[in-house]
């Protein structure tokens, strides 16, 4: 009894925890009026749903010139979304590591706007750029480069700061400026950081995209919020099918070329 | 008692890994099995509980109820029943490591208790109780509520030696038991083994001839999956030699 | 050395790339519609745009802390629920411990899922289940489900298989070696897991609010088209708070557990 507590003890502590958590669960679903067990007792109207979904109408596909155009959109926003995110990201980056950036008058607004970025939710910030910009893809773009900032910029800085010392060190002491120890000793071992990043950012902003399309972001999101608004359902199906496939594609398209750059080896 | 009969067993390659195995080992023997790397011996001892299934022959033993089994053709429910009066001990302790020393004892009877029990009420205190019993035969009661994973090497197998003791076992294995330990601490672990086999046969694979020496009553000797001597645990620097090859003349040979 | 045809040489390969990026960029541009010239004029009308939203609307606070609430909620049950659910699911999609055809397809599933973002996960939600939290948390979980669902089969493939197999040797039953042997193993990694997508639910929860599934996501999005400028700022400033703290308690907890391999 002595070196260890006994488990009928351990178990009415566990026991005790367990219910309180639920019991605190319970009465928070139950003060925000949300009722759990709706999932089997409602269940029938997603069998209803997926009776008026398939099988999904390719039709529309091949009726208007639109749907490719709305792929073109979704694809064009994230690869411009994380071009111009990403190098604005690593800019901030090393704007705002402390090996790179001595200063701190310029590290702290850095940093600070940095937190920031990464905490506005996305919803605002299409809201604003759809008012600023009107409705369509740029607007779509402009939130996805906010994004990807948001996402990496933090990401990057760390990278950068984590590099080895040693190197820089080493370039330093033989007189170097810091623009050329930046070049020599510290991008050398961030950039395949940043590469492999980036693909990752490209994976993401294509599904964000199209959940921005909702919003007024355009693309193959915005053509689906439209299609389920008119409860054509057969046709959502079908773009959500364009979707995945599309995804997978990207994905795929993506890991080859990241093979082959970072496998080559980009270092200058 | 457990009667070893003739099993043999291939490589998908084609190599006879063991070649017509023979022997059986009673309560009261302490039996270590010696033989260079590869020979076979850990592929013998993984047989006897049924970790391995041999191509040929059969082991025989006897379960609760005093029916005889063959570990080899046993069903599973049966090999199960079978498993949990058998004690293991492995060279790399292979133990829970998040879990406190004494929760790995008790998972040595985690079989004997129901799947119910074991995952929504675990053990009772007369079971840990016993399990604390164990640790004390092993001489490390006070470390019962401590995690594993902070626990040395000497200390972390006899943590496995006390879940094998808690099993109240017919039989008990041991895999190298001592070959990631320093030699004060496997004389500790020897020293701990040893007595049990008063209570049921004790049958351990080893590296480590001057050990079975000491602390064995018979020892077996494999060499390129066939038995080359049962007998004597004081084995002959020629005796060693054969089971072990040129290599040891020539370290023998090398010392001043 | 011969310095021109060195340097030349160098950076010859960069060129075919970098072209092939400005080409694709350019026609990236013309599908979206860039205006990069009216970008600035946008800017500044955006600027005095969120320039009037302030002072936020203080007497709203109140109002708006019930649906910052219901997100956490919403956020909280998809999470805890998605992370169970994931268990099983990751389990099956272990090769050490599932059959081939079950490991295939239930990584094939996950992949699917994952390609489809929750908003649209949500739409379909809410076109059968109607407006409300409910949908919210049943997308949610689906997502979760996804994402760790893979990462958990993935730490299932990498644990050490030897005390597995010492908890076989002791006689254990099949349900049994799985909890004490793998699950245990893995405990840590899915506590972790669970948090990092917390912090990921919390945003998505503010997203799909606006999409009907209510808490504060509803609220921002109303005030915004209700041209309650005021109201929005506010329940920016909420949103803010519950992101922001989400994740200096995600980091706090995930910091413990990768100390200690639990939460206590």
């Amino acid at each position: 009894m002595k070196y260890y507590i006994p488990p009928s003890r351990r178990y009415r502590q566990k026991a005790a925890l367990f219910s309180l958590l639920a019991l605190v669960l319970a009465g928070l679903c139950l003060y925000l009026d949300f009722n759990p067990l709706m999932l089997f007792t409602e269940f029938h109207y997603l069998g209803d749903l997926l009776k008026s979904m398939t099988p999904p109408d390719f039709n529309l596909v091949w009726r208007s010139k639109d749907i490719p155009m709305a792929v073109a959109e979704t694809v064009s926003m994230a690869f411009l979304g994380t071009l111009f995110g990403g190098v604005l990201a690593i800019v901030l980056a090393f704007l705002a590591a402390s090996n790179t950036m001595p200063f701190r008058v310029v590290r702290i607004p850095v940093r600070l706007l940095l937190v920031l970025l990464r905490a506005i939710p996305a919803l605002i910030v299409i809201l604003v750029f759809v008012v600023s910009v009107g409705l369509g893809a740029f607007a779509g773009m402009l939130t996805l480069v906010i994004g990807t900032i948001g996402t990496f910029g933090q990401l990057f800085m760390e990278v950068i700061e984590n590099t080895e010392s040693a190197p820089a060190e080493a370039i330093y002491s033989v007189g170097a400026s810091r623009w050329q120890v930046i070049r020599y000793a510290i991008l050398p071992q961030a950039v395949p950081s940043f590469i492999a990043n980036l693909f990752y950012s490209f994976d993401v902003n294509i599904r964000a995209s199209i959940g921005l399309g909702i919003f007024g972001g355009g693309g193959i999101g915005f053509r689906l919020f439209l299609a389920m608004r008119v409860l054509h359902y057969r046709d959502a199906l079908a773009l959500v099918c364009l979707t995945i496939i599309l995804i997978v594609l990207m994905e795929r398209l993506s890991d080859a070329l990241r093979g082959r750059l970072i496998g080559r080896g980009t270092l200058k | 008692m457990i009667e070893v009969r003739n099993i043999s067993k291939r490589l998908p390659d084609g190599r006879k890994v063991l070649d017509n195995i023979s022997f059986s080992v009673g309560k009261g023997e302490f039996v270590g099995i010696l033989g260079a790397s590869g020979a076979g011996k850990t592929l013998t001892l993984r047989c006897l509980n049924g970790l391995l299934k041999p191509d040929s022959g059969a082991i025989l033993m006897k379960d609760a109820s005093g029916q005889v089994q063959d570990i080899c053709k046993v069903s599973r429910i049966r090999l199960r029943k079978l498993r949990q009066k058998i004690g293991v001990i492995f060279q790399g302790y292979h133990l829970v490591k998040r879990l406190t020393a004494l929760d790995n004892v008790l998972i040595g009877r985690l079989g004997q208790i129901s799947t119910f029990r074991s995952l929504f009420y675990g053990f009772t205190d007369e079971e840990a109780e016993m399990a604390s019993q164990a640790l004390e035969q092993v001489k490390i009661p006070q470390l019962a509520g401590t995690r594993v994973n902070s626990l040395s090497g000497g200390e972390m197998q006899r943590v496995a030696i006390a879940r094998a003791i808690f099993q109240s076992p017919n039989l008990l294995l041991a895999d190298e038991p001592i070959s990631n330990l320093d030699p004060s601490n496997a004389k500790v672990i020897m020293k701990l083994i040893r007595p049990l086999s008063e209570f049921m046969p004790v049958i351990g694979v080893f590296h480590q001839p001057e050990m079975t020496a000491r602390y064995c009553t018979r020892v077996i000797a494999i060499k390129e999956g066939r038995i080359i001597y049962d007998g004597d645990p004081k084995l002959s620097q020629d005796q060693l030699i054969d089971i072990y090859g040129e290599e040891l003349r020539q370290i023998e040979n090398a010392r001043p | 050395m011969n310095g021109r045809s060195f340097s030349g040489k160098r950076y010859r390969k960069w060129v075919m790339p970098v072209l092939l990026l400005a080409i694709l960029a350019e026609a990236a541009a013309l599908v979206c519609g860039v205006r990069l010239g009216s970008l600035g004029k946008s800017f500044i009308s955006g600027f005095s745009f969120l320039a009037g939203a302030i002072p936020p609307d203080w007497g709203a606070f109140p109002e708006l802390l019930r649906p910052a609430l219901e997100s956490v909620v919403i956020a909280l049950t998809g999470t805890l629920v998605g992370t169970l659910v994931s268990l099983l699911f990751g389990l099956a999609a272990a090769s050490n411990i599932s059959p081939a055809w079950l490991k295939q397809t239930t990584r094939l599933l996950l992949g699917m899922e994952r390609s489809l973002p929750e908003i649209v996960i949500l739409l379909f939600l809410v076109a059968a289940f109607g407006l409300g939290p409910f949908a919210g948390v049943l997308a949610l979980t689906i997502g979760c489900v996804g994402m760790l669902g893979k990462l958990i089969g993935d730490a299932i493939e990498e644990i050490d298989p030897v005390t597995v197999e010492s908890i076989q040797a002791v006689g254990a039953g099949k349900l049994q070696v799985m909890v004490f042997g793998i699950v245990q193993q893995i405990i840590p990694s899915v506590i972790s897991f669970a948090l990092f997508r917390f912090e990921l639910s919390i945003r998505l929860s503010i997203v799909l609010g606006a999409v009907g599934a209510g808490g504060i996501g509803l609220e921002l999005y109303r005030s915004f088209y209700l041209l309650d400028y005021h109201r929005a700022c506010s329940a920016l400033i909420v949103t803010l708070v519950m992101v922001l703290a989400t994740e200096r308690l995600s980091a706090f907890l995930r910091k413990k557990v990768r100390k200690e391999g639990a939460l206590r």
